[in-house]
């Protein structure tokens, strides 16, 4: 007993020991991953064409300054307010570019003379220069309703910045300086992407910080008020804590980034960790009931004999259904099915050292008198269990139907399931970011980007009249959907110096019909106006284009939509020799996110299969292995099912989710196959052996249950939608999990036989 | 357009003798725009421009000059690429001070000449890393000079003197010139942005003697933030040939290279 003791102190020391080298680690390296560039895989073909095209056309992500004048915005205060933040943004580190009122070229024709002026250098304050900045603007298509709203109301600072320079300081210098703008005339306003990323890297951490220890703090009332003991509850936490720790302090310690899918690591590991702890203890609380008088070591010793078998099943089995995500081309998704494999075998050796150490040391709490004889010999839960138990195989017909009828809706559901990389659906509709948003929609272009990369591999095809006017008409065509709000490329540099040249006259706003014409235009352009413009449209040779697409969202449906209008004229720019290609970050996004879900689809699949083999070979039968795959199987059909029905789309997250439902499944399913097994063993009852196996299995399953949707339902209050579907479908989950392992499951594994066939014919 | 020319052979060379001893920054930049230049001048431009991604765009464009004495003239033909042929460029600079320059512009797809007036002087000349105002004069005394040390480039022993703009606006915060001691002949000059980091680096790769004149005939402009460059070469060059006072005219332009 010394000696054990001895022992026990010895393996708590070193887990400590490891605990708190994790927490050196944690402190001394980690650091959380917010440039989204790095959550994609650089070498993907599409990536690879994308950041080249990114960089020879310059293509950066922009922040949209709105300045906003209900009583117009010609008038000296406003103007003289958009040229200083115009110079001041201009001054920033990592702003490349600026475009504004301010700073645009203006190049008209008077009659034999060509003028290219700013539309204004000073803020003018006279009534006559006013008009006349109006009617420059109003004449010029490349900024009404581009950079100047239609209504006059409101108009665009663009600051074009640099990949890498978005951290929580410059976004906290950006809101900073839009707040040093606002007058008592003058509202300024930020949108775009970076503001969306970073509002949304911000937010979401920040909402986790404040809701995680809520939901830490139900989950151990929760489990305090199931185990009636402090301190198993206390030792159940901290296998939940240290393995946790662990994992992070693992990471940490290999340099890994924390990314935006890592948030999904504790989250599994209190699922199984407290499933652990719940089947340990759940266990040891009956072997008490059922011997009263034996000692500690006894209890152990069967523990020992009883449990350690399904608990190192259910890790394992669980660890490699999370390594089938290293099949994932995703980083984030690789390292976050590894660590999370990693965190779930660290859970099993917490749970079998720490939990009997703790025993051994502090000894077992005392079943209370009340609760063995107050319903007699069983409690009153038991009563209810082995009812249960009986009430499930009567209603089989009942349950199978139920199931079904469940399985079909949510097969139907599936068909609805849509992905989703949008950023600002993870924001309320009347948070100030989504107005902002819908404002600029409203009144611009709009705030999402889609260039289109036109390419071809001969040069000057860009000069080529036939090829401008196709582009010019799949613009004009394009724009006159409603989803895409403006559109812009060489052409629109040509129209408007053919038009310049010709005295201003509309009817020569056109492609001319001459490649010399085209390039003499962009050769006085170049001389007159600022070539940086040029070269963003088109390449030196003039082998390759870049059109841009306004688009009034950044849902995947929208960008989808876009890319549709342009697929229909392939063929008439393949006849010219052009093939049409896509870059920048909303386009990345929306193929990441594709990314993301056909590895999830396939480690889904990977990682079933692999179970289905493991829980056939475990229990040395082919069936077995179906039957345990069965809550598996209906957990993921019906998670993505309600999420088709609900209209939660599929995103990195999202998608994430299924990995929980075969994780736990496994465990509920490996569980209770075990106990079922066990119990068959010692009974030829088979209705009796379900009951018993009920009252021991499917209490943990349900106590278990209980307690991860208790704490996981807290997120539904979060104010971070995100965080809300996450909470949601974790704890919905959990339920079909449960559900299912002690309904359809019990009834198949009932029907089936295995055990008292092969057991009787011994 | 004579500034390109002038600037070729003035901002950064000087034929002036100088007495032996020490200078002053401001002597050495004084000496240096002090410069004797052509009358009169013809020659062949190359302009090669290379983006980052080491794309090269040749033009190539006849170029005549002529100072008279209030005004320089000059006259721009591009030769090549073949779809801009033709297209020809006409400045008049006014040595008066405030008096901007004159420029019209003839595209012979239009067959108009048309008078080109621009309020973005600062910007960059034919999409090239030459500013209007690197090809044109600046003020001795816009500028505080002061000689930060001697040393070996190229073989040569310069004086390197650092210039600072007094007007805190201009786009350059200062640039550091290399002058050749003794010759007064600028190798190298970097220019640093309104933040005081450095943005472009001029080298003077080739000069030659032709007639009394020093004319440096090949040039690089490396802008290191945009990574981008642009070389400029001149040959057959004549000197003080007698170019006629007819050649700057609307007329002209219109006839394009015979």
């Amino acid at each position: 007993m010394l000696k054990k003791k001895i022992f026990s102190v010895s393996a708590i020391i070193i887990m400590l020991v490891l605990t708190a080298l994790s927490l050196y680690y944690i402190r001394k390296n980690a650091y959380i991953e917010t440039n989204l560039d790095k959550y994609m895989p650089q070498e993907h073909p599409a990536f690879v064409y994308s950041n080249k095209a990114e960089e020879e056309f310059n293509i950066k992500d922009a922040i949209l300054f709105v300045v906003n004048n209900e009583n117009g915005i010609y008038n000296k205060d406003t103007l003289n307010n958009v040229k200083k933040l115009s110079k001041e943004l201009k001054k920033m580190k990592g702003v490349t570019k600026i475009t504004s009122l301010y700073t645009a070229d203006n190049i008209v024709a008077d009659d034999g003379s060509l003028t290219v002026k700013r539309f204004y250098k000073r803020a003018p304050s006279s009534e006559e220069k006013l008009k006349k900045i109006k009617k420059n603007v109003e004449s010029n298509e490349m900024i009404y309703g581009r950079i100047v709203s239609k209504d006059e109301k409101s108009t665009l600072v663009i600051a074009e910045i640099k990949d890498d320079v978005f951290t929580d300081a410059f976004y906290e210098k950006m809101m900073d300086t839009a707040k040093k703008y606002n007058t008592s005339a003058d509202k300024v306003m930020v949108a775009g992407r970076p503001i969306i990323e970073g509002t949304m890297g911000k937010l979401g951490p920040k909402d986790m910080k404040k809701m995680v220890p809520i939901v830490f703090i139900v989950i151990i009332v929760i489990l305090f008020f199931i185990m009636r003991s402090f301190r198993n509850t206390f030792f159940t936490i901290l296998v939940v804590g240290f393995s946790t720790i662990w994992t992070f302090g693992l990471m940490s310690g290999l340099n890994i980034p924390i990314y935006a899918v890592s948030i999904m690591i504790p989250v599994m590991l209190i699922a199984i960790g407290v499933a652990d702890g719940i089947h340990i203890y759940s266990h040891m609380t009956i072997f008490r009931k059922e011997n009263p008088e034996s000692t500690i070591l006894e209890l152990l010793k069967d523990m020992y004999k009883e449990i350690w078998r399904p608990v190192v099943m259910t890790s394992v089995t669980t660890a490699i259904g999370f390594i089938s995500l290293l099949t994932s081309e995703v980083y984030p998704i690789k390292y976050f099915g590894m660590f999370t494999a990693f965190g779930v075998m660290s859970a099993m050796v917490l749970s079998l050292v720490l939990i009997p150490a703790g025993v051994l040391l502090f000894g077992f709490p005392k079943t209370k008198e009340k609760d063995i004889h107050k319903d007699g010999d069983k409690g009153r839960l038991s009563k209810l269990l082995h009812d249960l138990a009986g009430k499930v195989i009567k209603h089989k017909i009942g349950i199978v139907i139920t199931t079904v009828i469940i399985l079909i809706i949510s097969g139907y559901g599936i068909t609805k399931v849509w992905i989703d990389s949008s950023f600002l659906k993870n924001f309320e509709e009347d948070s100030n970011i989504v107005q902002v948003d819908h404002f600029v929609n409203k009144h611009f272009g709009g705030t999402s980007t889609l260039n289109i990369i036109l390419d071809s591999n001969k040069k000057d095809t860009f000069k080529h009249p036939d090829v401008l006017k196709l582009v010019d008409k799949l613009q004009k065509e394009a724009t006159k959907n409603k989803l895409i709000g403006s559109s812009f490329s060489l052409t629109d540099y040509i129209n408007r110096m053919n038009m310049v040249m010709h005295s201003d006259d509309n009817k020569f706003n056109t492609i001319p019909d001459s490649q010399n014409a085209v390039a003499q235009y962009l050769l006085l352009y170049e001389m007159s106006g600022d070539p940086e413009n040029l070269w963003k449209t088109v390449d030196y040779d003039y082998k390759k284009m870049n059109l841009v697409f306004q688009l009034k969202n950044d849902s995947s449906k929208t960008i989808k939509e876009a890319i549709s209008i342009i697929k229909n004229h392939k063929d008439d720019f393949k006849k010219l020799g052009v093939t049409i290609k896509y870059a920048g970050s909303g386009y990345k996004a929306l193929v990441f996110t594709e990314l993301i879900l056909e590895g999830q689809i396939k480690s889904l699949v990977i990682s079933l299969l692999i179970i289905l083999i493991l829980i056939s070979l475990i229990f040395k039968n082919f069936i077995i292995g179906m039957i345990g795959s069965v809550p598996i199987i209906i957990t993921a059909v019906i998670n993505f099912g309600m999420m088709g029905l609900l209209g939660i789309p599929l995103s990195s997250t999202t998608a994430l989710l299924s990995s929980i439902s075969v994780g736990i499944g496994i465990d509920y399913a490996i569980h209770f196959i075990e106990r079922y097994k066990i119990y068959s063993k010692t009974s030829e009852d088979k209705l009796e052996t379900a009951a018993k196996t009920m009252d021991h299995s499917g209490r943990a399953i349900i106590f278990n249950a209980f307690v991860v949707i208790s704490g996981f339902l807290v997120l539904t209050v979060s104010v971070f939608p995100p965080n809300r579907e996450l909470g949601s479908l974790v704890s919905l989950n959990m339920f079909t999990s449960f559900v299912g392992t002690i309904t359809i499951m019990l009834f198949l594994l009932f029907k089936s036989n295995i055990f008292f066939k092969g057991e009787k014919n011994e | 357009m004579n500034k390109l020319i002038t600037l070729l052979t003035m901002v950064l060379l000087t034929t002036s003798s100088l007495l032996a001893g020490d200078l002053t920054g401001r002597q050495i930049i004084e000496n240096v725009y002090n410069r004797k230049t052509p009358k009169s001048q013809e020659a062949i431009l190359k302009m090669t421009l290379v983006n980052k991604q080491g794309k090269e765009r040749v033009r190539k464009i006849k170029q005549i000059s002529k100072d008279f004495g209030d005004v320089e003239k000059s006259i721009m033909f591009f030769m090549t690429p073949a779809d801009v042929r033709n297209t020809s460029f006409m400045n008049w600079s006014y040595t008066k001070k405030g008096k901007s320059d004159d420029q019209w512009i003839y595209l012979p797809v239009i067959k108009k000449v048309k008078r080109i007036s621009s309020d973005s002087k600062s910007d960059y000349f034919m999409g090239s890393d030459f500013t209007y105002d690197d090809l044109g004069d600046r003020k001795l005394d816009a500028d505080t000079h002061k000689l930060l040390r001697e040393e070996k480039f190229k073989g040569e022993t310069c004086y390197v003197v650092e210039s600072k703009a007094k007007d805190s606006d201009y786009m350059y915060s200062k640039t550091v010139t290399w002058v050749i001691k003794g010759k007064n002949i600028g190798l190298k000059k970097e220019f640093y942005d309104e933040d005081g980091e450095h943005l472009k680096t001029l080298f003077v790769e080739k000069y030659e003697k032709i007639g009394d004149y020093n004319i440096i005939t090949e040039s690089v402009m490396k802008n290191i933030q945009k990574k981008h460059k642009t070389v400029m070469s001149l040959s057959k060059i004549k000197v003080d040939k007698g170019v006629s006072d007819k050649k700057f005219t609307e007329r002209m332009m219109k006839r394009g290279i015979k």
